[in-house]
């Protein structure tokens, strides 16, 4: 056995039953499900009727429970499994949940969270107040350790193909830390300026806030960041990496996916040379992203991010021959070749002058050719992004009419929505469903394009609804340019005798570890993917360089996992989880568009430093912990660990001991109390934190203005003793802990007075009914009477309406400025489901039930089994101590009794 | 010359008094900023000899932030850190020095208030005794 028992829950009960079998020489596994062991009895202000301070006697009994000799103790923990052995012991399987810190290396020093950019509602003050996402449960929490909570990842750094921790930075941003946003963005990316300002954003299409009201604007975010750091950071802040290896990696090509394995590799220390067939460094980013998206200033100074770390890159450098750079001493070679050739529409005429592709006629203008395309009608024949930029290029090179032809229907344009949106609003016109034939010319120049209607068919071998000419539709129209933007194609001919390529010329790699069939070759960009999106292609340079640094350190390439994410959070539940909408409303400026089509300046006008941490702000953090990874930077003991899971534990124990506590009844289910709409109506629970001496607000105010209440109402039997809610029994304790609550507010509010509306008081035990008269003498009015309704009237002062019993059952309204709502005790049914193999009774109102109860109050309906506290029905603490004395003992009898069986 | 703020070292306990002094600090009481606190595991562990070196080394007077009944690793918890602390004040007597530089009392989980009052107080008391060095000023300047 590994022990001799487990104690399921370590609130007051678990710790003593355990403290108890660890005093009698047991091996004991205590296993509490959140951070910190204590339960719900360290959370009060005091107890009754001594009035002794709660947390001031449980930190002794958690201290002794979380250092005990025999007592191992597993906080965060869930029992997932307990199932029987066949010899009268247990098999329990034991979850640790992932905290993402490290236990053994935090010191408690809550640096993290000072760091932590999140804030959420603060379970351990009854959410009255906000805590970080990194944080200690409370001051008194033992073991002193951090938690980070974290729901998944969010839609929106998931959705990113170079794993940019999107709804990170907007977290940074939105704390005004525009610097450390820029580093988190730079951790994943070295482009940083051109995802801000040419990203296609696939983060901002799986925003949830898209679906509640305005949502940050992730890219123009990201944008505002690359051009405040750039602006004060001229050059990298940083040199080539001390650590210098000597196995030399060649790239060819240096557009998003070369770039981006080059910055990662030489980050490693490997010394990267990238070669380059233009004369300028940059791909596609400088050959057919116009500068009205794209100024090429920032692409250069996004490249010195690259360059800074010791890369060369060689231009005017093409490479016909891979195998001929491992022979120069390259130890691996990436080809990164992109998509350089345009595809054609194989029609008569594609031959003649003035019918050019796109990534031509783009290249042209961004090299600086002068074209004047001054009262020039132009066809745009495609609908992909490529040729979007080259209708809305001929439009500002002063062309009199641009259209837009595409053989589909406008849902299925490939092109983003946004940028087909500018292209109209700047005066593009479609011409859908319609396809050339062919270009007709004069004298070897073109003059017309025939074209035909199309109609939908049905969908094609790949899913996508094809598209057939309409018979007898043919028409010719004039033009003075056509521009075919019909797609681009690898150009890996001339590596062909070094690789295999598939049929439609890219290259063939591992789709996981990107190595191709030679493994010192890998592959990476749109020239494995076929033409994708920058932010894709630097994430496949990110891949291959991670793949390329354990092939080159001799490791395996299997089985490593590549940048391990938790699962995307469920929207649903990141919109159940809020309350309301911070709605602040950012328009993303943009030049008008008779302005915009003057010249190729920008079109979207930055963000001011407001406007960016007001369009943040906007931001749900999905994720709960939004990865920003702050806790990590300032943690001087290196515990945070991003990458921990949940761990599975098996243990053999002889017995189990469940003292998995209560819940207290959910007060929103009392719908006529107005409980979580009225913010002066608070539960019994929250006023014992207010008057805890580690509360909130230092002070008793109502939490809906701050104000201090004078006249206060307590409501008692708020969901016990009421069939209408399922739950017909009585609490046991809501009378006492209010009569203290109501002595503890006369001592902090001397001028209040306090109201208790009751069917009757119990106060059963050892100096109880004494508490009850001194709380009478004190001046606490007590009133006969169930409270039915209660409603708000103005100043946020709340209405009760009850009934009279003393005065004949009149019903009376009376009017208190906080109304405390005393909550009952339900069972927590989730010690139900653990056992896999036995069934542990519960009882009708489904707390654990005791088929002993007179002679043997902590046998279960499991041999082996024994129950401890509240798990069995509401207890005030003196008896939960007792029942975890008695469940001590039982349990101690159970093991002996198994020791000697022969 | 700069009023005399006097230095007082706090030894306190990770369970006990760890958050007690912690909460005095979240619920932004006020009390010296001359106090510095090094936490340990129980009080008993304190060694004469570290407190005779803490007031050798700079520092007027040093509280101990004891666990009293409520240690959970020692029965006799009061009894030992006592001893200790009557030790520590033999040791500072043959060096001429104030026993009442040494101190202790119990302090809980959530005794903010009780710390911040035993800070006012002990400050206030060694500020009558006067610094722990006699030598030439400054000489101990920045330790601790």
């Amino acid at each position: 056995m590994d022990y001799d028992v487990m104690v399921v829950g370590a609130g007051i009960a678990g710790m003593e039953a355990a403290v108890s079998l660890g005093d009698m020489g047991y091996r004991v596994l205590l296993v509490e499900k959140e951070p910190s062991i204590g339960g719900k009895m360290i959370l009060l202000s005091k107890v009754f009727p001594t009035l002794d301070c709660a947390s001031c006697i449980s930190t002794p009994k958690m201290a002794q429970a979380a250092s005990h000799a025999n007592i191992d103790l597993r906080v965060f923990s869930e029992v997932r499994e307990v199932r029987r052995d066949g010899a009268g012991g247990f098999r329990v399987r034991v979850a640790r949940k992932p905290a993402f810190v490290d236990f053994a290396k935090c010191t408690g020093c809550q640096d993290c969270e000072k760091a932590c950019t999140v804030t959420v509602p603060d379970e351990y003050n009854e959410n009255l107040v906000s805590r970080r996402v990194a944080h200690i449960a409370f001051p008194q929490a033992v073991p002193k350790k951090a938690v980070l909570d974290r729901a998944g990842t969010s839609p929106c750094t998931f959705a990113c193909p170079a794993g940019i921790k999107a709804n990170g930075y907007i977290s940074l941003i939105r704390q005004g830390e525009f610097e450390r946003a820029f580093q988190l963005v730079l951790d994943d990316a070295p482009l940083v300026g051109t995802l801000g300002r040419a990203c296609y954003a696939p983060c901002q299409r799986e925003c949830t806030r898209e679906e509640i009201g305005e949502a940050p604007h992730i890219r123009h975010l990201k944008r505002f960041v690359a051009d405040w750091y750039y602006e004060r950071h001229p050059e990298p802040e940083y040199g080539a990496p001390e650590k210098r290896l000597d196995k030399r990696v060649a790239i060819v090509g240096s557009g998003p996916a070369g770039l981006s394995a080059a910055y990662f590799l030489a980050r490693r220390g490997y010394p990267v040379t990238v070669f380059e067939a233009d004369p300028e460094p940059g791909g596609m980013l400088r050959s057919s992203l116009p500068d009205y998206r794209l100024p090429k200033e920032v692409v250069d100074r996004d490249i010195r991010n690259v360059t800074a770390l010791g890369v060369e890159i060689r231009v005017n450098a093409p490479v016909d021959s891979l195998a001929g750079l491992r022979e120069q001493g390259f130890a691996a070679v990436l080809a990164a070749i992109g998509t350089p050739k345009p595809k054609k529409l194989l029609v008569p005429g594609e031959e003649l002058e003035g019918v050019v592709s796109g990534i031509e006629f783009l290249a042209e203008v961004l090299c600086g050719q002068k074209l004047d395309l001054a009262g020039k009608r132009v066809a745009v024949i495609g609908g992909g992004n490529v040729a979007i930029d080259a209708a809305r290029t001929a439009l500002r090179l002063g062309a009199a009419e641009v259209v837009l032809q595409y053989r589909r229907s406008r849902a299925e344009m490939p092109a983003s929505p946004e940028e087909l949106a500018a292209a109209e609003a700047e005066g593009v016109e479609l011409s859908l469903l319609s396809n050339p034939v062919a270009f007709e010319g004069e004298a070897g120049r073109l003059r017309r394009v025939r074209s035909v209607r199309m109609k939908p068919a049905e969908a094609g071998a790949d899913g996508r609804r094809r598209t057939v000419p309409v018979a007898g539709s043919e028409a010719a129209e004039a033009f003075d340019l056509a521009v075919v933007a019909i797609g681009l194609s690898a150009e890996a001919a001339a590596l062909r005798r070094d690789l295999p390529l598939a049929r439609d010329g890219s290259i063939q790699a591992d789709p996981c570890t990107l190595q191709a069939d030679r493994p010192w070759l890998f592959a990476a960009g749109d020239a494995v993917t076929g033409p994708a999106m920058i932010v894709q292609a630097m994430g496949l340079g990110k891949r291959a360089a991670f793949h390329m640094d354990r092939w080159l350190r001799g490791e395996a390439l299997d089985g490593a996992e590549f940048e391990p994410r938790l699962p995307v959070v469920d929207k649903d539940e990141v919109l159940a989880r809020q309350t309301e909408y911070p709605a602040r409303s950012v328009t993303k400026g943009e030049r008008l568009p008779q302005e915009r089509i003057k010249d190729f300046d920008e079109v979207e006008l930055p963000f001011s430093a407001d406007e960016a941490v007001a369009s943040a702000a906007n931001c749900l953090n999905c994720g709960i912990c939004s990865e920003c990874r702050e806790c990590q930077r300032v943690c001087p003991a290196d515990a945070i660990d991003f990458d921990q899971r949940e761990r599975i534990d098996e243990y053999a124990v002889s017995s189990v001991v469940v003292a998995t506590g209560f819940r207290l009844f959910p007060a929103e289910l009392m719908e006529t109390f107005g409980y979580g709409k009225y913010p002066n109506v608070i539960t019994a629970m929250q006023m014992d934190r207010l008057v805890a001496p580690t509360r909130p607000y230092n002070y008793v105010l109502r939490p809906g203005d701050g104000k201090a209440p004078a006249n206060i109402a307590y409501v008692f039997c708020t969901g016990s003793r009421d069939r209408t809610k399922n739950n017909p029994i009585c609490s046991r304790v809501c009378c006492m802990y209010s009569l203290k609550q109501a002595q503890l507010l006369l001592g902090a509010l001397p001028v209040a007075d306090v109201t208790i509306y009751h069917i009757d008081i119990r106060a059963f035990g050892k100096g109880y009914d004494e508490f009850f008269e001194q709380t009478k003498a004190m001046g606490v009015r007590f009133v006969k009477g169930k409270v039915a309704r209660i409603s708000e009237a103005g100043n946020g002062n709340l209405k009760v309406r009850y009934e009279d019993i003393d005065a004949g059952g009149a019903v009376q309204e009376a009017e208190h400025d906080l109304v405390v709502l005393s909550v009952g005790i339900v069972a927590h049914d989730e010690c139900r489901g653990l056992f896999a193999d036995a069934e542990l009774q519960l009882d009708e109102t489904l707390f654990v039930a005791q088929p002993g109860k007179q002679v043997d109050p902590a046998r279960t309906s499991i041999p082996g089994v024994f129950s401890a506290g509240t798990a069995t029905g509401p207890l005030d603490i003196p008896d939960s101590i007792l029942s975890a004395g008695a469940a001590a003992a039982q349990a101690a009898a159970y093991i002996e009794r198994m020791k000697r069986k022969p | 010359m700069s009023e005399f703020k006097p230095r007082i070292l706090v030894f306190s306990t990770d369970n006990v008094s760890d958050p007690g002094i912690d909460l005095a600090g979240r619920n932004k009481m006020h009390y010296p900023a001359s106090v510095f606190v090094v936490s340990l595991p129980c009080s008993s562990g304190v060694k004469p000899r570290w407190i005779v070196r803490a007031i050798d080394r700079g520092f007027d007077g040093v509280f101990i932030a004891a666990d009293g009944s409520d240690c959970s690793l020692v029965p006799d918890c009061t009894r030992r850190t006592a001893a200790t602390v009557a030790a520590a004040q033999a040791l500072l007597k043959e060096r001429s020095l104030e026993p009442a530089r040494v101190k202790m009392a119990a302090v809980c989980s959530v005794c903010a208030e009780s710390f911040q009052k035993h800070m006012a107080a002990f400050s206030e008391a060694l500020r009558k005794l006067g610094p722990s060095q006699r030598g030439p000023a400054g000489s101990v300047a920045g330790r601790g």
